[in-house]
């Protein structure tokens, strides 16, 4: 067996093992349930904003402090707390996943990430006015 | 009946898609006539090659030309041109248009081919000619049909560039598209939608074409290794592959670093990479082109070594580039990016596209006859299952023949070597180091291809579903719930794996260029690694101690002490092993450079300092919860120490697509201190015993003497103190102006703005700001903000403080004063409004009058403020109360977070060298390959 073999064959054995711990590492996301069941632990949660309540952030009162409602795979709505300045196109988002735990009977969040629309892609564009005008 | 609308260039868009037709119609015969011409000996197949090729040609070129008229004379009528320009746009964006949508992308990928094929035919191509203009021509046809723009049903082939807004297929059947003289008629035709504000930036005039010539430059090295099993001849095509190779790292290197200097620059994502799919699908088939390229050059100095890796790499860093064109272009990745991505309406055609390269290569790697028969029609039979059974099924099926394929290829047909090489020489610690990028990049596109492996378990899912239930693996319930996503966490995600990687593939690059090929390098080779080996020790010491790394941090010091070593040993390879023949140095300064860009990335965002963490302004002082936040709170006016820093928000001005916030920064210069002066330092009060500068720390003048501590201090000096500081706002310094850019289409979006010093940025950005002033009735009063207050509370209006001093209830004697009747309940609260003015006092009521509530509005027109009590809950002595600010008042305050980043020039510096040690490998490589010919001939 020529040295190159062993090389590749080692190559391939560290790669599948990096892989497998892919699986056993990425988090998993969780319903609020069960974060309020378990309060203190810390969950990740993936949901999205609910635009019927305001999102309220005061930087003159507390520039770490954004609360919004969020909805979870489950639609249970939930009032959070994210202990962050307003994230830049938080109303846009289409998706977040919030990391935090539940103190005191409040989801309070330390870290947020959202899908926004891309800036590689455009929206569709549709001449709704132009219908109207010519119409 | 045919319409004949009014001013509407109908004929561009006729012309543009018979130049579409024309190219495809080309491309066919081009492909058809190189591929006889292989085998056959009759000049008219060679013939029809050419004359197909250039019609080829002629129609893509042509194509992009018309395209660029219809710019140039803001042709509104045409869907790509209105989407993607508008009258305000600047000539460098107006040529930038080009390339704003896919339809352009495609065109500007292909010109550049046809581009680098003319230089390949220039460059007497001999034998080679016909198969790798037959795999050339048979791809480019390829990627023309995504440009035919047909519909068969409902199933679109192509998209149109030439597509009328009055055809596209959201306005089809609408009244206004009837009118003749509807571009007159509507006012939308006046002008375009314009590019995105966010790529409204100079580095999208030279990014994408320097992308894109990187992507281009992939299909030469392809095409030529697929030739290369073509005729059989696994030699002459790996000698002629080089320079192209080497072409595309450098090229491909310096666009992927081109987009993420704009990301940095430009972009608020923190940082010039984020892992994103999109920068990380141009990334994985640069590594994989880095890794063919040196078993190029390990099969030129001992032929038939690792002949499948060289094949099996060059030929996908091509398809990883179309693989990268899937991902980003079919909206695949649409559940996991930050970014979304939307399905243009080709994923069928990108897919087929992708996996007929993929198909090529793999049945091109097996010995000719019976074998490639057989897995062709297998691979057929089973693409013919993707599209009518069950597609993730039948690709997963797909992808397990070809390895077969190219596994059978292996072992049976390719030619393999029987002289093995020795440990130390060089062609085998390259081999090692090729194969450890290899492996870097399998990784990153393992985690970037989640998605798209969800697909292919989601047919599994009840298989897993059950395994979990038997077993209770959780491993099994997460492929049973096929939603994978690569985690959040770099360091765990990404950092985890290609550290150690990195350090080890640049370490062989430290050393690897002392071995000799085929030969073991004796003792005196590792003698000659001291010097740089002691060198980078005693900077990796350096830069420990001065940028105070701790000990988790050991694999990072280890991958920067790797860096250090292979720029040093590269640089001392120059100066030993080349004696200094520079044109020869092209390899060892692109390592160098890469050394460097690894180096300056490692150090930059490891030892990034958020200097912006909140402190309080003198005015803001009354905010009690203390978070650990990144973000500074600027009140306009107010100067803060931020960092080495004194910074002062002046002022927010409109420039015009941009809201531009001027932050001005001062250096620290130390506080100076009066003879009686009393200050507080942790709660204690001191008081000055001379005047003195400050030291940077407190103990050191309270150790010297100069203050002295008073255990109790009378009411003067306690309302006297001041908290003590080292510093205090020197001289002027720098304006830093971070912007919130204006977008309609995308909602508001910060930009950085950076300092730039030759050792480290000064990187600022705006988390939240105003981009106009806030509503207002015509009074200019704002709307009201509701606080709960208690005695002695107090509250930021304007420059002013309004405290709480007091409540009392009030007495039956006072009622007549304030003008009550005897029955009313009343409580007082008496307010104190300082500074801005002189003080002053007075008095809101909180009236109940049987049961109703008798609102008392306070009102200081000439101090702009209003002031209301709501509400009183007597158990906690609370004032619910409303306060107005009118406008005259208010300042203007920003959040921003501001970041040091150590170091980050070496990046660019190290970028900027590899790609010129690249170039002069690849011209060295071009003049070694002139005189090689003749040589062989002599020989």
């Amino acid at each position: 067996m020529s040295r190159l073999n062993i090389v590749v064959i080692l190559m391939v054995a560290v790669l599948l093992g990096t892989l497998f711990s892919v699986f056993t590492a990425n988090s998993e996301s969780v319903v609020f349930a069960r974060a309020f069941s378990e309060p203190g632990m810390e969950f990740k949660i993936s949901g999205t904003l609910d635009a019927d309540f305001p999102v309220v952030y005061d930087p003159l009162l507390d520039v770490a402090e954004t609360r919004f409602h969020m909805r979870d795979k489950d639609g249970q709505l939930q009032e959070v707390l994210l202990r962050k300045a307003k994230p830049t196109g938080l109303e846009q988002s289409e998706s977040i996943d919030l990391y935090g735990k539940v103190v005191d009977g409040e989801f309070i969040a330390t870290d947020m990430l959202m899908k926004c629309p891309s800036k590689y892609n455009e929206e569709s564009h549709s001449l709704a006015e132009a219908k109207t005008e010519a119409g | 009946m045919d319409i004949v609308y009014n001013g509407e260039w109908t004929w561009a868009a006729s012309l543009g898609r018979l130049l579409i037709a024309l190219a495809f119609a080309g491309g066919l015969a081009a492909t058809i006539g190189y591929t006889k011409a292989v085998k056959s000996e009759a000049g008219e197949w060679l013939a029809l090659g050419r004359w197909g090729f250039r019609v080829q040609a002629a129609g893509i070129l042509g194509t992009s030309a018309l395209l660029y008229l219809l710019i140039f004379c803001h042709r509104y009528e045409f869907e790509y041109i209105w989407k993607h320009l508008n009258d305000a746009m600047s000539p460098g964006l107006v040529l930038a248009s080009f390339w704003g949508g896919q339809e352009g992308g495609f065109l500007l990928w292909m010109t550049w081919m046809f581009v680098l094929a003319f230089v390949f035919l220039k460059r007497n191509p001999g034998t080679l000619e016909s198969p790798v203009m037959a795999i050339h021509s048979g791809i480019l046809t390829g990627i023309t049909s995504m440009l035919l723009g047909l519909w068969f049903g409902d199933f679109q082939f192509g998209l149109d560039p030439f597509l009328m807004l009055r055809e596209a297929p959201q306005n089809a059947g609408l009244p206004w598209t009837f009118n003749p003289d509807y571009l007159t008629l509507i006012p939308e035709f006046a002008d375009g939608q314009g590019l995105n504000p966010l790529l409204q930036n100079y580095w999208m005039v030279i990014h994408p074409p320097t992308l894109f010539l990187g992507f281009a430059s992939t299909l030469m090295p392809f095409a030529l290794a697929v030739s290369g099993l073509w005729t059989q001849d696994h030699r002459t095509w790996m000698n002629r592959a080089i320079p192209w190779a080497f072409f595309g790292v450098a090229i491909l290197g310096a666009g992927i670093l081109m987009g993420g200097a704009w990301a940095y620059e430009a972009l608020s994502f923190g940082g010039f990479w984020a892992w994103d799919p999109v920068e990380n699908s141009s990334l994985v088939p640069w590594l994989v082109l880095v890794a063919g390229a040196h078993l190029l050059l390990i099969n030129q100095a001992k032929p038939s070594t690792a002949v499948t890796a060289t094949y099996l790499m060059i030929g996908l860093g091509f398809l990883l580039v179309v693989y990268s064109t899937f991902l980003t272009k079919s909206g695949i990745l649409g559940d996991t990016s930050v970014h979304s991505f939307v399905d243009s309406g080709i994923l069928p055609q990108l897919l087929g596209f992708l996996l007929a390269c993929c198909a090529l290569l793999s049945i091109m790697m097996l010995a000719p006859g019976r074998d490639r028969v057989f897995f062709g029609a297998l691979q057929a039979a089973l693409a013919v299952g993707i599209a009518v059974l069950d597609p993730a099924l039948c690709s997963l099926g797909l992808l397990v023949v070809m390895l077969l394929a190219v596994l059978r290829g292996h072992l049976r047909h390719l030619p393999r070597t029987d002289q093995e090489s020795p440990l130390w020489t060089r062609e085998f610690w390259m081999f090692v180091g090729g194969m450890l990028i290899f492996s870097a990049a399998v990784h990153i596109s393992f985690q970037t291809s989640l998605p798209v492996l969800n697909h292919f378990l989601a047919p599994f899912s009840g298989l897993f579903e059950s395994l979990y239930q038997s077993t209770g693996s959780s491993l099994a319930r997460k492929l049973a719930a096929h939603d994978l996503a690569p985690g959040t966490d770099f360091d765990a995600t990404y950092h985890a794996i290609q550290v150690p990687l990195a350090f080890l593939f640049i370490s062989i690059t430290a050393f690897t260029q002392f071995l000799r090929y085929r030969k073991n390098s004796g003792r005196g080779w590792a003698m000659k690694l001291l010097r740089s080996l002691l060198v980078a020790g005693v900077l990796t010491l350096i830069f420990t101690l001065t940028y105070g790394f701790a000990a988790w941090e050991a694999p990072r010091v280890a991958l920067m002490f790797a860096c250090l070593w292979s720029a040093a040993a590269n640089a001392d390879y120059i100066v030993q092993g080349l004696k200094g023949r520079w044109d020869h140095a092209g390899a060892s300064i692109a390592h160098i450079g890469f050394a460097l860009v690894i180096f300056g990335s490692v150090l930059s965002n490891a030892k990034k300092d958020i200097i912006s963490q909140n402190r309080f302004g003198d005015l803001a002082m009354l905010n009690e919860s203390l978070s650990n936040t990144e973000d500074l709170l600027l009140l306009e006016g107010d100067t803060i120490a931020m960092g080495p820093y004194y910074v002062r928000y002046r002022e927010r001005r409109q420039e015009g697509i941009h809201a531009k916030f001027a932050v001005d920064y001062f250096e620290t210069s130390p506080a100076d201190y009066r003879k009686g002066q009393v200050v507080a330092n942790e709660g204690f009060l001191f008081q000055a015993n001379s005047d003195h500068s400050a030291a940077p720390a407190f103990t050191a003048d309270l150790e010297k003497g100069l203050w002295t501590f008073i255990p109790i201090p009378n009411e003067r000096q306690r309302n006297e103190a001041q908290p003590w500081s080292a510093g205090k706002p020197g001289e002027f310094a720098f304006t830093l102006e971070p912007r919130i850019q204006l977008n309609e289409q995308m909602g508001n979006a910060p930009e950085p703005d950076t300092k730039r010093f030759w050792n480290k940025d000064l990187y600022t950005h705006i988390k939240w700001g105003r981009v106009s002033d806030p509503d207002a009735d015509e009074n200019g009063w704002m709307e009201g903000r509701k606080h709960d207050l208690m005695r002695r509370d107090s509250l930021v209006i304007g420059r002013s403080i309004l405290a709480l001093d007091s409540i009392s209830a009030v007495t039956l004697e006072e009622k007549p004063a304030y003008g009550l009747l005897d029955k009313d309940l009343a409580v007082a609260a008496h307010f104190r409004l300082t500074g801005n003015g002189p003080d002053t006092n007075f008095t809101a009521l909180y009236i109940v009058r049987d049961t109703l509530l008798i609102p008392d509005m306070v009102t200081l027109e000439d101090r702009g403020v209003k002031v209301r009590i709501d509400g009183f809950r007597p158990g906690e002595a609370t004032f619910e109360t409303v306060i107005w600010e009118n406008l005259s008042i208010r300042r203007d305050f920003i959040v921003m977070q501001a970041a040091v980043f150590p170091q980050i020039n070496l990046l660019w510096l190290g970028c900027l060298i590899m790609t010129g040690g690249a170039l002069m490998a690849v011209r060295q490589r071009r003049k070694t390959q002139r005189r090689g010919p003749s040589k062989q001939a002599a020989a």
